[in-house]
């Protein structure tokens, strides 16, 4: 009896239920859909979910201004195929639910033209399958993990020169470049172990075994490590030519730290993430101790690739400080409006589809060089080497973007 | 061999700096029977205070001591009167974990706001400086903190069992009700030890500073560790909270460099795990009311 009743009540509600996914689907099949030359005087609204409190605020809001700089630029040149671009960026604290219900009101309520993506591969994933469900290309400046990638999507793009695994490649290509006599006869590896940072050491070890650089220690350890003397000092005692450190940030900190007050310093030095970082690494590890520390980067000041000179001018203007001071990733975010500009430019229009499938095909020049994609968002290129040289990074290899030589074996500690 | 030396080394010298965060926390617990969860995020609000100072106006860490030490004392006290005085219930203790915790995310907040949430680290000339003494590395900062905490550690049993305020903070302890009779006013002492304790924790930020990166949520990780530190102690006893600090510390040095880092927190939580299956009071505590 009771089952009856409650079929009954059950039936109207899947009515419903069934309507609703009716609607959806219908939304859905015409993904910005008002998009083409016909609507010439209305804005173009692209919106994105950024971090701007939480544990992602920080760098969110790098996002953000990039985002901003971009669209103001754009703006101020009469903006896209005529139409002024208009930014909806919303908050989303940081949080992988709270991204998802950000970009389904942005493309349902706020019915924006295009997307740009959140801050982190934790937010890019969920966030770029609400993208994948409604038809929008998906351009994410800071999705790089290997999660991102499984997912195997048509409509995203890691707007960076590699995915994040591969970001360490350009290290050991460098080092396999040098004159057998000047290369490393072994290597240490300390790895963090999260879904980026260990693999990116992982594949230089690769690399470096085939190469035959033996490997006298290898340790990942968990995130929550603060103390890094236990692990330095078993570096320090197995006395590596090269150490290669899949770090994040604060643990690229106290490694360095552990190193000086261990007295150890190899040849060379390569830090996943951390030592890229052009303010917090000095001030956190003290200036004298950055020479020679190699990392990877993708844009850096005085990039001479297309558009750059205008991002650092307009960055500066807004927000003061130097070259020096700007975060990679406000030039990533304004990468994303840069291949936005180009394809309106290549195709004639801007939409959804023409942005997915054009993107798919040949090179696209932005401020951070050249880049192009597979059939699933993975970025072709590599990333560009940098080296701590007098207190500040250099890019140093490959020998086309260099802006100096590199330099090794690293110099001893500053103290 | 090597390794391991060095790993002894290491653990005890940060066990000293361990020691003096869980003595406030311990005598927190004696005092009150208040398990202080705020204790983690007050040792990393004063790491920013000396961090400021150091920043701001060229202090040394070491020097803003006595300055961070009133003002965490003042916080302490704040805390007690405004957050903990007001709970007059049976369940107070259980009540106080919430307050507390609520404390905590409040100071993280507050934290946050003020300082985003980039890591900072206090970078003296002699932050990253160390001895070599028979071809083991001894580093400079640990060997200050030790002191340090010796220092504090010792000024903390002179104020407990020299003074007068000390005889009625251990009376508190032993009995609350007696104490009361005797004249013990004890409102009063549960805010001054309140404010000691968290006095305790200005010491203790200003040398995790120097130690270590910090970031407003580092407090999580501090707090999980102090009531181990506390508990492996046996609640309530500060000589006991020192010991289980060492002995934490020094295990996980000692498994970090000889086995791997992986298993170094894994190792203290055994050791925990077999004293309270052995001793359920923990190292040092009392089955009834504790003894400082």
């Amino acid at each position: 009896m009771t089952g009856c009743n409650r079929l009954r009540f059950q039936a109207p509600a899947l009515a419903v239920a069934a309507v609703m996914c009716l609607a959806v689907s219908a939304c859905s099949s015409s993904p910005g859909k008002a998009t083409g030359a016909t609507n010439s005087k209305k804005p173009l609204v692209i919106g994105a979910s950024v971090s701007l409190t939480g544990d992602f605020a920080d760098p969110g809001k790098a996002v953000k201004a990039g985002y901003e700089l971009w669209a103001a630029g754009v703006n101020a040149k009469g903006g896209i195929l005529g139409r002024k671009v208009r930014l909806k960026i919303v908050d989303d604290t940081s949080s992988p639910t709270q991204v998802v219900s950000n970009y389904q009101n942005l493309i349902n309520q706020d019915k924006v033209d295009l997307v740009f993506g959140p801050f982190s591969s934790l937010l890019t994933v969920p966030a770029s399958q609400v993208a994948k469900r409604y038809g929008y290309a998906f351009l994410e400046p800071a999705g790089g993990g290997p999660k991102v990638f499984a997912q195997k999507l048509d409509n995203l793009f890691f707007v960076q020169p590699a995915p994040v695994v591969k970001s360490g490649d350009v290290f050991a290509a460098w080092v396999l470049s040098l004159p057998a006599a000047d290369r490393p006869k072994t290597a240490a590896y300390a790895e963090l172990d999260d879904p980026f940072s260990g693999p990116i050491a992982e594949s230089i070890r690769n690399r470096f075994e085939a190469a035959g650089i033996r490997t006298v220690y290898k340790q990942v350890y968990p995130a929550e490590t603060q103390d890094f003397s236990p692990i330095m000092a078993k570096v320090a005692s197995a006395k590596p030519d090269v150490l290669v450190s899949g770090t994040q940030s604060e643990d690229a900190y106290a490694q360095v730290k552990s190193l000086v007050q261990l007295k150890f310093s190899p040849k060379f030095m390569f830090m996943s993430n951390g030592a890229n970082s052009p303010l917090e690494f000095p001030s956190k590890v003290g200036a004298a101790n950055t020479t020679g520390i190699t990392s990877a980067g993708d844009w850096f000041p005085g990039s001479t690739a297309k558009g750059s000179a205008e991002f650092t001018a307009a960055f500066v203007k807004a927000h003061g400080g130097s070259a020096q001071t700007i975060d990679n990733s406000s030039a990533e975010a304004y990468a994303c409006g840069q291949l936005l500009e180009e394809i309106a430019a290549k195709t004639g229009k801007l939409d959804n589809a023409t942005a997915i499938s054009a993107l798919h095909h040949g090179t696209w020049p932005t401020l951070l060089g050249d880049l192009k994609w597979d059939s699933i968002g993975q970025p072709q290129g590599e990333f560009h080497l940098v080296q701590w040289q007098h207190n500040s990074l250099a890019p140093v290899y490959p020998a086309s973007i260099a802006k100096a030589a590199p330099l090794y074996p690293k110099p001893n500690w500053g103290g | 061999m090597h390794a391991l030396v060095q790993g002894v080394i290491l653990g005890v010298l940060t066990g000293g700096v361990y020691a003096l965060m869980a003595s406030g926390q311990t005598l927190i617990f004696g005092i009150m029977k208040v398990v202080n969860l705020a204790q983690g995020a007050m040792v990393v609000m004063s790491a920013y205070l000396s961090y400021q100072l150091f920043v701001s106006f060229g202090v040394d860490p070491f020097l803003a001591i006595p300055v961070t030490t009133v003002v965490m004392f003042g916080v302490g006290v704040g805390v007690q009167l405004v957050f903990l005085r007001p709970l007059r219930r049976d369940d107070k203790s259980e009540l106080s974990l919430l307050v507390t915790f609520a404390v905590a995310l409040l100071i993280e907040g507050l934290l946050s706001i003020t300082f985003k949430t980039t890591y900072r680290s206090i970078n003296t000339s002699y932050a990253n400086s160390s001895w070599t003494v028979g071809g083991y590395q001894i580093t400079v900062v640990r060997v200050y903190a030790f002191a340090l905490s010796l220092v504090s550690l010792g000024l903390l049993f002179l104020l407990l069992n020299r003074t007068r305020f000390g005889r009625a903070v251990r009376a508190t302890v032993q009995n609350p009700d007696s104490a009361r009779l005797l004249g013990v006013e004890s409102e009063k002492v549960a805010a001054l030890g309140f404010g000691l304790g968290a006095a305790t924790a200005a010491a203790a930020g200003s040398v995790y500073g120097l130690l270590y990166p910090f970031y407003s949520g580092s407090h999580y990780d501090l707090i999980s560790r102090l009531l181990s530190i506390v508990v492996l102690g046996g609640l309530g006893s500060v000589g006991g909270a020192v010991v289980a600090a060492v002995i934490v510390s020094t295990s996980s040095a000692v498994v970090a460099s000889t086995v791997s880092p992986a298993w170094s927190e894994m190792t203290f939580f055994v050791i925990l795990l077999l004293v309270l299956l052995v001793r359920p009071q923990g190292l040092f505590g009392k089955v009834g009311r504790g003894a400082l």
